[in-house]
C-alpha cells in the first residue's frame, strides 16, 4: 500500500505541475488557456530533441525548455490573448477558451507535420532505475526527480510571488487592476510578462511528462484534462492548493486502481469532477 | 499645476462630462463639490488616466497628458487615492503601501516612505500586517492615502473622501490632508459631496452639476454665496 502511495504522490507531483500554469494565470488574469496543453507538449519536444541530438539530460534541458516557451507564450499573448483584455469577465473567459481551442488545434496538427505523431519518451542512462530505501519498497529515480522539480518549483513561485516587487505587482493586479495601474504598474505588460511564465510553467510539466511518461502531439490535451480537474479541485491562483489537489487525485487514482484495475484509472479523475462541480452547486 | 481644458467624456456610450475646464494651482488645496453622479469620479478618472477624453486636453505642468495611460501619468507626479479606497484587499497594509513604491524612483526610499506614513498615521503601523480588505473604512482611507503618498507625487488626487467614513474620523483624517498641504507644499485636488468640509480644507472650489461646470471662485466667497449654501447646505 505504501508503494501505492508513493507512485500517487509522483502522479501528483506532476499533475500540480501540469495545472499550476494554467491556474496561476486564469487566476490573475481570467484567461482560460486551453493552449496550455499545447505548450506543455512543445515543452516536451524541446526536451526530446535536445536529447536525441546532443544528449542533454531532460532535467537539465528545463531551463531552456522555459526559455523556449517564455518566448513563444509572450508572443502568442500579444498576438492573441491580449485582444481579449477589454471584455467583461464572462466574455474573457468564454473567449479565451475559443481562441486557445484554436491554438491547440493549430499548434497540435504543426507537431504532427513536422515531428509525426509517434510517441516518445526521454530515456537518459538512469529511466526503471529504481531506489530501495526499504524492503518492499521501490520509488523510481525518475519519480524522484519529478518530486524534486515541483518542490522547486512550488518553493520559487512561493519566493516570487510574496518576496519580489514583480510577484507583488501581479497578485495586485489581479485583485484590482485599476488600482494597479494607479500605483505606476503596467498592467499590460504584467498580464504579458505572466503569460508567458505560465507557458514557460507548462513547459517544465511537458520535459517532466517526457522523461517520466512520453510526449507525443497529443499529449497536451490529455495532460490538460487533468490540469482542468485539478483546476476545478483547487480553485485557482494559488499555488499551493493547486499541488496539494495534485497529490489526492494521484493518489486517490492509484489507490483506485489497486482496488478496481487499471481500466477505471481515468474515471476516478471525472468522477472526482463530477462530485466536486456537484457539491459546489448546491 | 494641473489644466483640464474642454474635455468631453463618455462613459460607453452615455456623454458624462460636457466641455470641462478647471485649473489647480501648485501648493493649493481645489476642491470639486457635485451630487452625485454629477461627473466628479468620471473626471478623477480621465485625469488619472483610466479613461480617454473624446474631446479636449488635459496638461499637467504644461505636459500634456491627454491620451497616456495611468501608470504613465503615475510616473510623471500624479497620486490618487479613489472612490472607495480601492485598496488590494487580499494584501496586507504594509504590502499595499510597499505596491504604492512601485515606481523604480519610489523604490530606494520605500522603508523611509513608510516610516513617513506610520508617522502621520500611527494606527498603520499596529496593523501592518493585517489583510487591507479587513480594516474600518477609516483605516482603509488611511491606507490608500498613504499608498499613493508613496510615489512622492506632486498632484494628490482624492475621490470621495467622505464616503462611508464616521463624521469624527473624517475630521481626523480632512485635519491630516491640511496639514500635509502646507507642510510638504502638497497640490490636493478634492473632490467631494460633503461641501462643507470641503470647502473649509479648500482654497479653490468648482462646482459640478450634470456633467458641466457651473461655478468657481475662492472658497471663501462660495461659502457666503446665498445660491450655492441653498443647494449643497439647504440652509
Amino acid at each position: 500500500m505504501i508503494q501505492i502511495i508513493v507512485y500517487g504522490v509522483i502522479t501528483g507531483a506532476f499533475y500540480g505541475l501540469a495545472a499550476v500554469g494554467l491556474s496561476l494565470v486564469f487566476g490573475v488574469m481570467k484567461h482560460l488557456n486551453i493552449a496550455h496543453g499545447s505548450f506543455l507538449m512543445i515543452g516536451g519536444f524541446v526536451s526530446f530533441w535536445l536529447f536525441h541530438f546532443f544528449k542533454i539530460d531532460p532535467f537539465v534541458s528545463i531551463p531552456l525548455a522555459m526559455v523556449v516557451l517564455f518566448v513563444l507564450g509572450g508572443l502568442l499573448y500579444k498576438g492573441l490573448f491580449s485582444h481579449l483584455d477589454k471584455l467583461p469577465e464572462g466574455l474573457k473567459i468564454n473567449n479565451s477558451m475559443l481562441v486557445g481551442f484554436g491554438l491547440t488545434w493549430i499548434l497540435d496538427n504543426l507537431a504532427i507535420l513536422f515531428w509525426t505523431s509517434d510517441v516518445r519518451a526521454v530515456t537518459p542512462s538512469y529511466t526503471g532505475k529504481v531506489w530501495n530505501p526499504l524492503p518492499g519498497l521501490r520509488i523510481p529515480i525518475v519519480g524522484l526527480g519529478v518530486i524534486g522539480i515541483a518542490l522547486l518549483v512550488i518553493f520559487s513561485l512561493y519566493l516570487v510571488l510574496t518576496k519580489t516587487y514583480f510577484g507583488k505587482s501581479v497578485r495586485g493586479t489581479a485583485q484590482d487592476r485599476d488600482a494597479a495601474s494607479l500605483v505606476g504598474i503596467n498592467v499590460e505588460r504584467t498580464y504579458l510578462v505572466f503569460f508567458a511564465l505560465g507557458a514557460a510553467l507548462a513547459g517544465i510539466a511537458g520535459v517532466v511528462s517526457a522523461v517520466n511518461y512520453s510526449v507525443h502531439p497529443t499529449v497536451g490535451f490529455e495532460w490538460l484534462l487533468k490540469a482542468i480537474i485539478i483546476l476545478v479541485l483547487a480553485g485557482f491562483g494559488k499555488v499551493g492548493p493547486v499541488f496539494i489537489a495534485g497529490l489526492v487525485l494521484g493518489i486517490v487514482e492509484g489507490v483506485s486502481v489497486y482496488f478496481v484495475g487499471t481500466t477505471y484509472r481515468e474515471v476516478v479523475g471525472l468522477v472526482i469532477f463530477i462530485l466536486v462541480m456537484l457539491k459546489r452547486s448546491m | 499645476m494641473l489644466e483640464v481644458n474642454e474635455i468631453d467624456v463618455f462613459r460607453g456610450d452615455i456623454h458624462v462630462l460636457w466641455s470641462v475646464s478647471l485649473k489647480v494651482e501648485e501648493r493649493t488645496i481645489t476642491a470639486l463639490l457635485g451630487s452625485n453622479a454629477a461627473g466628479k469620479t468620471s473626471l478623477l478618472m480621465s485625469i488619472s488616466g483610466l479613461i480617454k477624453p473624446r474631446r479636449g486636453s488635459i496638461r499637467f505642468n504644461g505636459v500634456e497628458i491627454t491620451k497616456e495611460p495611468a501608470h504613465r501619468i503615475v510616473e510623471i507626479g500624479m497620486g490618487m487615492v479613489p472612490e472607495g479606497r480601492r485598496l488590494f484587499p487580499e494584501m496586507s497594509v504594509l504590502e499595499n503601501l510597499e505596491l504604492g513604491a512601485f515606481l523604480k524612483k519610489a523604490r530606494n526610499t520605500k522603508d523611509r516612505a513608510i516610516a513617513e506614513i506610520y508617522g502621520i498615521f500611527p494606527i498603520l503601523k499596529s496593523k501592518a500586517t493585517q489583510m487591507a480588505g479587513t480594516l474600518s473604512g477609516g483605516e482603509q482611507q488611511m491606507v490608500a492615502i498613504g499608498r499613493a503618498l508613496m510615489s512622492k507625487p506632486k498632484l494628490l488626487l482624492i475621490d470621495e473622501l467622505s464616503l462611508g467614513l464616521a463624521p469624527l474620523v473624517l475630521q481626523h483624517i480632512a485635519e491630516i490632508i491640511k496639514e500635509i498641504n502646507v507642510t510638504r507644499g502638497l497640490t490636493i485636488f478634492i473632490v467631494e459631496q460633503n461641501a462643507l468640509m470641503t470647502l473649509e480644507m479648500a482654497q479653490f472650489g468648482y462646482l459640478i452639476e450634470n456633467g458641466r461646470i457651473v461655478g468657481s471662485g475662492e472658497t471663501n466667497s462660495l461659502l457666503q454665496n446665498e445660491q450655492i449654501k441653498n443647494a449643497y447646505f439647504g440652509i
